[in-house]
Order: C-alpha cells, then sequence, then structure tokens
C-alpha cells in the first residue's frame, strides 16, 4: 500500500477523476439541455383517448404526450380516489397537452392510466399551430372558401396551398407593418420632433411651418396609401377559414389568418419529421416571438445579445489595452501602481449587479440625461439616451469586463522577450513605435485571450442589463433601415432575459418549460460560437507570432 | 599563449594613444556607471579607432557588456541607472542634455547575445529600421534589403523566401538577419554583443568572417568570452576586470606581449 502511494498512482487517479467529474457535469449539462430543447420540435405523435373516470363518465381526449410520471397507489388513495381493482404499487400518469385553449379550460391535463380505455393514433388528425391561442388539435373537414364550403376530401390537395396563401399574405402584411409603415411613423415622429426643435429656438417661421405641414401630408397620404394595401392584404388573409371537429365532437370554424401551419403529425415519416423539425428549428431562431414570448422564435433575442456583446468587445478592447499598456509600459514601479493594479482586479469580483445599478445612475440618467439635455431638446419630456438602452448596457458590460482584458494583456505585455524591444529600440524606434509596431502585435494572442473571457462573461450576464437596457419585448431592433440605421438609444432583447421571462413570468408554465430550454441551449450555443471565433482568431495570431516559445 | 592567424589581420596596426581626430570612431572619456548602489565601470577612457574591430574581452561581470551598452544608450532603459564621464561621437557627447537618442541608436547599431528576429517576415526584419525612418519606397526598400542581406552574407540563402518568417531560419543564420537588420539602416558603429553565443561553431565561424568583412564600411565593437575569437577578428583589444579597463593595446600586443599581469593571466587562463 505504502509502495502504491509512493508510485503516484494515487496522486494520478485523484487528478484524473477531477478532471473526469468536470468533463461529465458539463457534457451532461450541455446533453439535458440539448436534449430537452431540441426535442420539443420533434413532432410527437398525436393520439385519440377513450377515457372513462371513476364517476363512469366517457370522454375523448385528443393531443400529444407531453410528459410520463409513475404515482405511488398509495398517494392516489389517500387523495381520495377509488380504484375498481388494486393497480399495483403505481399508477403511470400522463400529462397530455390538449391545446385548444379557447374551448378547454386547460391545454394541459393530467390522465391516469387506469382511466384510459383506449388510445389510437388515427391517420386524419393534425395539429394546427395558431398565432393566437396556442395550438389545435383536431380533425379538419372542410375549407370555407369566400363563403362555401367544400368537403375536405374533395379539396385534400389544396388545403395546404390556401394556408400557404394565407400565411404569405399575412407575412406580406407584417413585413408592410414593420417596414414601410414602421418607417413612415418614424419620419413623422422626426417631424414633429424638427418642428419642436424649431419651436424652442424660435425659428419655426411661416415658411418652414408650411414645408413641415406638406411634408406630413405627404407622409399622411402614403400613409393611408399603405394603411389601404395593408387592409387589403389582411382580408385576403381573412378569406378563407378552416372546419375542424375537435375532441368534443363539434365543429370549429378557423380562421386560416390565425393559422400559421398544419401538420398531420401521424402520417409523416422519419424523413418527414425531420424536416419538420429542421422547419422547427429555423422557425425558432428566425421568428419573432408571440403570445407573450411563450410561442415563435427569439430572433431579436438572439441579434439583440449578439449585437450587444460585440459593441460592448468593440468598447472594452481599446480602452483596457491601453489601460494596460499604461500600466506595464509607462507607470512607475511603485506602491501607487501596485494598488490601482489591485484595485482593477478586485473590481472583477464586485457583484454584476452593482453594475447594473452604476450603469443606471451613471450612465443612463447622468451621461444620457445630460445628452438629451445638449442634444435632443425636442423630445423632453421623453428620454432619447436618458433611458436604459442597448449602448448603456454595452458599456455597463465593459465596465464589468474590463478587468479581466486588462490583466490578461499585462500578462501578455509581460511575455514578450525584452530581447525583441531592445532590438527595435536599437534600430532607432522610439519607446512609442517600438509598442506599435512590435510589442502590440506580439501582445495580440494574449488581447484576444482577454477579449474571449470578457465576452464570455458579457454574454452571459443579465442581471445588470435587466436595470440598464433589456426589455421583455422590444418592438424594433437596434438596427434597422430608417436612417442613421444603428440605434444606439434602443432597448433590446436578450437570450438571457428571455430564459428568465418565459420561465418565470409566464402564464403558461408548461408550456413554456421546453422554451426554456431550447433558449437555454442557444444562449450557449451563441455564446459557445462566439468564443470559437474568437479563439480561431487568436490561435491565427499566435501561429503568426510565435517568437515566445524560444 | 594563442598563435595569430596573420591571413586575419589585414589591418595596420594603429598608435592608440595618438589617434587623430579622423581616425577616431569614438572616444569615452572618464565614464563611470552605477547600478543602484553597485558601481559597474570605474573611470573608463578609450579611443575606438574607426573601421577596425575592437574587441572587449575579461571574465563574467566584469563590466564589458555594460560598456557597450553605454555606446548606444541601451543602459537607459534599466531603472537606477546612473552615468557620469562622456562619450563622444563626432566629437559631441552622446549623454548632453539636447541628444536624440533614436537618432545616436540609429547611428551606433547593436546586434545581441541571442538572435532577436521579429515575428514578421525576413524582409519586414530587414527593412524595420528604414520603415521607422519612413521609407516606405518599394524599389528603395528593395535596393536596401538585398544589399543588406548580401552584406550580412545571407542574401544566397534566403533570397527566394524573403517574406517566410523569421522564424523559420536557423539560429546562425537569423543571428546574420539580425545583422543584416542592423546594417541595413548604414550606422557608423555597429556594436556586437557575444554575437556567437548562442549558436554552433560553424555559424560562429561564418558570422565571424563576417565580422571581418564588416570592418570595411564599418566601425565594430565586440563583446566576447572567447578569447581565440577576440584574437581572430579584432584589431584592437580591451582587457577589463571588475569594471576597470585593465589593458587596451593593440590585439597583436595583447595577445603576445602583455604589459600587465592580470592581462597575462587571463589570457593564458589562470582565471576567467
Amino acid at each position: 500500500m505504502g509502495k502504491w502511494f509512493k508510485s503516484g498512482s494515487p496522486w494520478i487517479w485523484m487528478t484524473g477523476g477531477a478532471v473526469s467529474i468536470s468533463l461529465i457535469a458539463v457534457l451532461g449539462l450541455l446533453l439535458l439541455i440539448a436534449w430537452r430543447g431540441l426535442s420539443y420540435f420533434w413532432p410527437a405523435e398525436i393520439y385519440q383517448w377513450e377515457l372513462v373516470d371513476q364517476q363512469g363518465v366517457r370522454s375523448t381526449l385528443i393531443g400529444e404526450i407531453y410528459d410520463t410520471e409513475a404515482v405511488p397507489t398509495e398517494r392516489l388513495l389517500s387523495a381520495g380516489h377509488q380504484f375498481k381493482q388494486h393497480p399495483g404499487e403505481t399508477v403511470t400518469r400522463y400529462l397530455i397537452k390538449t391545446g385548444n385553449r379557447e374551448f378547454v379550460n386547460l391545454d394541459f391535463r393530467w390522465v391516469l392510466a387506469t382511466d384510459i380505455v383506449s388510445r389510437t393514433a388515427p391517420y386524419d388528425v393534425a395539429k394546427l399551430e395558431r398565432s393566437k391561442n396556442g395550438d389545435f388539435y383536431g380533425y379538419p373537414i372542410a375549407i370555407i372558401e369566400d363563403g362555401k364550403r367544400l368537403a375536405l376530401d374533395d379539396v385534400e390537395a389544396s388545403f395546404e396551398s390556401h394556408i400557404e396563401r394565407a400565411v404569405a399574405l399575412s407575412d406580406q402584411a407584417v413585413s408592410l407593418q414593420k417596414g414601410d409603415i414602421g418607417s413612415i411613423n418614424y419620419q413623422l415622429e422626426n417631424l414633429r420632433l424638427k418642428q419642436r426643435g424649431y419651436e424652442l429656438d424660435n425659428a419655426l417661421t411661416d415658411s418652414r411651418k408650411q414645408a413641415l405641414a406638406s411634408e406630413r401630408e405627404r407622409l399622411q397620404n402614403e400613409y393611408l396609401e399603405l394603411e389601404k394595401t395593408f387592409f387589403a392584404l389582411r382580408q385576403a388573409a381573412a378569406r378563407d377559414a378552416v372546419v375542424v371537429r375537435d375532441m368534443r365532437g363539434e365543429e370549429v370554424v378557423l380562421k386560416l389568418d390565425t393559422i400559421l401551419g398544419v401538420t398531420y403529425s401521424n402520417r409523416l415519416g422519419i424523413v418527414g419529421k425531420l424536416v419538420h423539425w429542421f422547419k422547427g428549428v429555423g422557425n425558432f431562431v428566425s421568428a419573432d416571438p408571440r403570445e407573450a414570448n411563450t410561442e415563435g422564435g427569439v430572433f431579436p433575442a438572439i441579434f439583440g445579445t449578439v449585437f450587444m456583446v460585440m459593441l460592448m468587445a468593440v468598447i472594452v478592447t481599446p480602452f483596457g489595452v491601453i489601460a494596460a499598456v499604461y500600466l506595464h509600459e509607462y507607470a512607475k514601479k511603485g506602491p501607487i501602481t501596485k494598488m490601482i493594479r489591485i484595485a482593477v482586479i478586485n473590481l472583477a469580483g464586485v457583484p454584476s449587479i452593482v453594475y447594473g445599478v452604476f450603469g443606471l445612475g451613471f450612465f443612463v440618467y447622468m451621461l444620457g440625461g445630460s445628452l438629451d439635455q445638449l442634444f435632443y431638446p425636442e423630445a423632453l419630456p421623453s428620454p432619447t439616451f436618458g433611458s436604459p438602452g442597448v449602448i448603456w448596457a454595452a458599456l455597463t458590460l465593459a465596465i464589468l469586463t474590463l478587468p479581466v482584458v486588462i490583466v490578461s494583456t499585462e500578462e501578455g505585455l509581460s511575455r514578450i522577450p525584452s530581447a525583441v524591444r531592445q532590438g527595435s529600440l536599437a534600430l532607432g524606434a522610439t519607446k512609442a513605435e517600438t509598442l506599435w509596431r512590435i510589442v502590440l502585435p506580439m501582445a495580440s494572442p494574449a488581447i484576444m485571450t482577454g477579449l474571449i473571457l470578457a465576452v464570455a462573461r458579457a454574454a452571459g450576464e443579465v442581471a445588470p442589463l435587466m436595470l440598464v437596457g433589456v426589455v421583455k419585448l422590444a418592438p424594433t431592433l437596434p438596427i434597422d433601415m430608417n436612417f442613421p440605421f444603428v440605434h444606439l438609444e434602443r432597448k433590446f432583447m436578450h437570450l438571457g432575459f428571455h430564459i428568465y421571462d418565459v420561465g418565470f413570468q409566464s402564464p403558461n408554465v408548461e408550456a413554456a418549460r421546453p422554451l426554456v430550454y431550447a433558449t437555454s441551449f442557444l444562449l450557449v450555443s451563441v455564446i459557445v460560437s462566439l468564443n470559437l471565433t474568437a479563439i480561431a482568431v487568436r490561435n491565427h495570431l499566435r501561429e503568426k507570432y510565435r517568437s515566445l516559445e524560444h | 599563449m594563442i598563435s595569430i592567424d596573420k591571413s586575419v589581420m589585414q589591418t595596420a596596426p594603429v598608435d592608440l594613444d595618438n589617434l587623430s581626430s579622423e581616425q577616431t570612431a569614438l572616444e569615452i572619456r572618464n565614464l563611470d556607471l552605477k547600478y543602484a548602489d553597485k558601481q559597474a565601470l570605474f573611470d573608463v577612457s578609450m579611443k575606438i579607432p574607426k573601421k577596425q574591430v575592437t574587441a572587449f574581452i575579461g571574465p563574467s561581470g566584469c563590466g564589458k557588456s555594460t560598456l557597450l551598452r553605454c555606446i548606444n544608450r541601451m543602459n537607459d532603459l534599466v531603472d537606477n541607472c546612473h552615468i557620469s564621464g562622456e562619450i563622444l561621437l563626432h566629437g559631441q557627447n552622446i549623454y548632453a542634455k539636447n541628444v536624440d537618442v533614436a537618432s545616436l541608436r540609429r547611428n551606433v547599431g547593436m546586434v545581441f547575445q541571442r538572435p532577436n528576429p521579429f515575428p514578421k517576415s525576413i524582409y519586414e526584419n530587414v527593412v524595420y529600421g528604414l520603415r521607422l525612418q519612413g521609407i516606405n519606397n518599394r524599389r528603395q526598400l528593395d535596393e536596401a534589403a538585398e544589399r543588406s542581406l548580401r552584406g550580412a552574407a545571407i542574401w544566397d540563402e534566403v533570397k527566394d523566401r524573403l517574406h517566410d518568417n523569421a522564424f523559420g531560419l536557423s539560429g546562425g543564420q537569423q543571428q546574420r538577419l539580425v545583422i543584416a537588420r542592423a546594417i541595413a539602416i548604414e550606422p557608423e558603429v555597429l556594436l556586437l554583443d557575444e554575437p556567437t553565443s548562442a549558436l554552433d561553431p560553424i555559424s560562429t565561424l561564418t558570422i565571424e568572417e563576417l565580422i571581418t568583412d564588416l570592418k570595411s564600411q564599418y566601425t565594430v565593437v565586440i563583446v566576447t568570452h572567447n578569447m581565440q575569437q577576440a584574437a581572430r577578428v579584432s584589431d584592437q583589444t580591451a582587457f577589463m576586470y571588475m569594471g576597470e579597463l585593465v589593458e587596451y593595446a593593440d590585439t597583436n600586443t595583447i595577445f603576445t606581449t602583455p604589459k600587465q599581469k592580470k592581462t597575462e593571466d587571463y589570457i593564458t587562463g589562470r582565471y576567467g
């Protein structure tokens, strides 16, 4: 035994074990959120159950199995359940998503296996995805085209095309609303601000007033024109309807403009399911959220996260590098420098919410407020920069991650061999030229390392953002087609906050849970891909400045 | 005693005590140097003749590298380093207040103990000094690069891969590249601080031959640990011991008939 200890094997086992446990933990986490998140998009079988409850009442249920659990019989008995015969130790209980939210009280239902008489997977049952009230399960039986009822048996082939037509028209209407109509509203608002600006400067002459009025009239006319097109599109989209027989056996008429898609899950083969899955994932990352974020996609959140992190990187890198250069190259080595360095390192340990409070107080109210006073007096009292926005979020996170960049840049600077610096100085370069031409390029891999750590930290940070710019639902992205194209004062959506919002603030927790996993997985993927990009750049730079190895 | 290969000694010995100002490249006058509390150089005075090779020899820690680094003010980079005395270049004290250190270093180039190429291409290494002076004319740079690489006897080895990274070269090639980089800006004086101590014997030989060639255009000052090397390449040799200049004479004299007992003891290998 003593010999075994001496050989060093226990040490190897211990260290190896620590590494394996960390690896298993990380992989387990990734696998869990990936599995839970991604399986949400897989089209599940739609079943029809015949149930008989304890009172002997028969009912029919159509839906998907959402979750399965084993409940001890004891517990059910003590809760007042009565069984005709003892069902054994445990009873299986299914959580069934029934949809049809406006017709049944709950769109999720627990069903005991003992109540089930039969379960079938009918060929004709479909899941209709709607823009309001969640999914609808039932048997589509007819299409109403322009008031004419067409039995679905005859027009089966054109059912899909009817829906596609409606979806395409709705999409057109939405893009018209967001694009051209949004642009006109933006211009009208600018006109209003311009007029207000003239008023404040006492420069609102009659000719200017007239010019503004005529411009406004032109825009109004354009708006009315577009509005007409918009309503026409909406009306055209609402032309058709579908008749669906639901689980109560009643026929329900659903307008086609509220339907986003129809899936006959039970008809799909593995290829069809895969196609559906990819479509679902694609939709999730590219579409806007619907129904208080519990449905639809998360594109604005992805965009907001990436945009904010990049903005932060652009701010923090030059700042951190310059500070590190001063600390390492120019500052005299003494107690003050030492204290500053310690203070910088300690900044990394300040809780992030404190940065949020600081950002709100300093950036938003003081800096933003003063900017408004100076440059946007016409918009007051409604704030332009004086309210939380993406620029302030980026600045707050830049301060939060500044220590990381400073520390790793300094480390990089101190690793550069003095021989190389002296070589440059001996050729008649000044210190600044040496820094610029030799030292900083050679330190660039270390700067990138700092940036990677900063991005990793910033992309996962949520708490401070809630104070300085993140919102549950942002109507517009920080970048759009309206001049000046980049709107740094706008509020934005963020994946981290989206997870919190969907998971804890949503009215329908069951429906939201898979979205929480999917969004988490997406957030991790976004951070990983941001980091991988940075790491690739760093490796390229390392290869280029390989001299540090000898 | 070390035998001297006369074929290398092309230059006739000069009278070091009575050098005219045209013959003098550098004059060191009463130089003292202190690192914090420790004095490293004591009252060094010497004249270094133009377009000849002058070697500083002596045991480790004797101050020969320190003296060399005074000549292009590299010691400025060391904290707590105090220098008194003068070093005259063109009759001007390089330690005077109004001297531009960068332009001094353009006139007094330096090659270090270990090859220190920049992490750039071979070509960019050579033209670095020129680019610093704001020369960006492609033709001018190409010419200077070829001239310096030829001057450093490395042109034939690298002419086909000028734009490869300099780290791909061997140690000896890197050292010659560094010499090429130093002569690209056409300094008057070239300081070599133990340029072969990190190299293999064959590279050492190449560099030594190169040094002998260089003196036709440049004043070369070399610090070396290796007495045979000093004997082979230098015209003048200065022997230093404990921060003092013990003896300074033409190489022949130092190695055959040294005046000082300490010199004799050192070159016969009694200490060092």
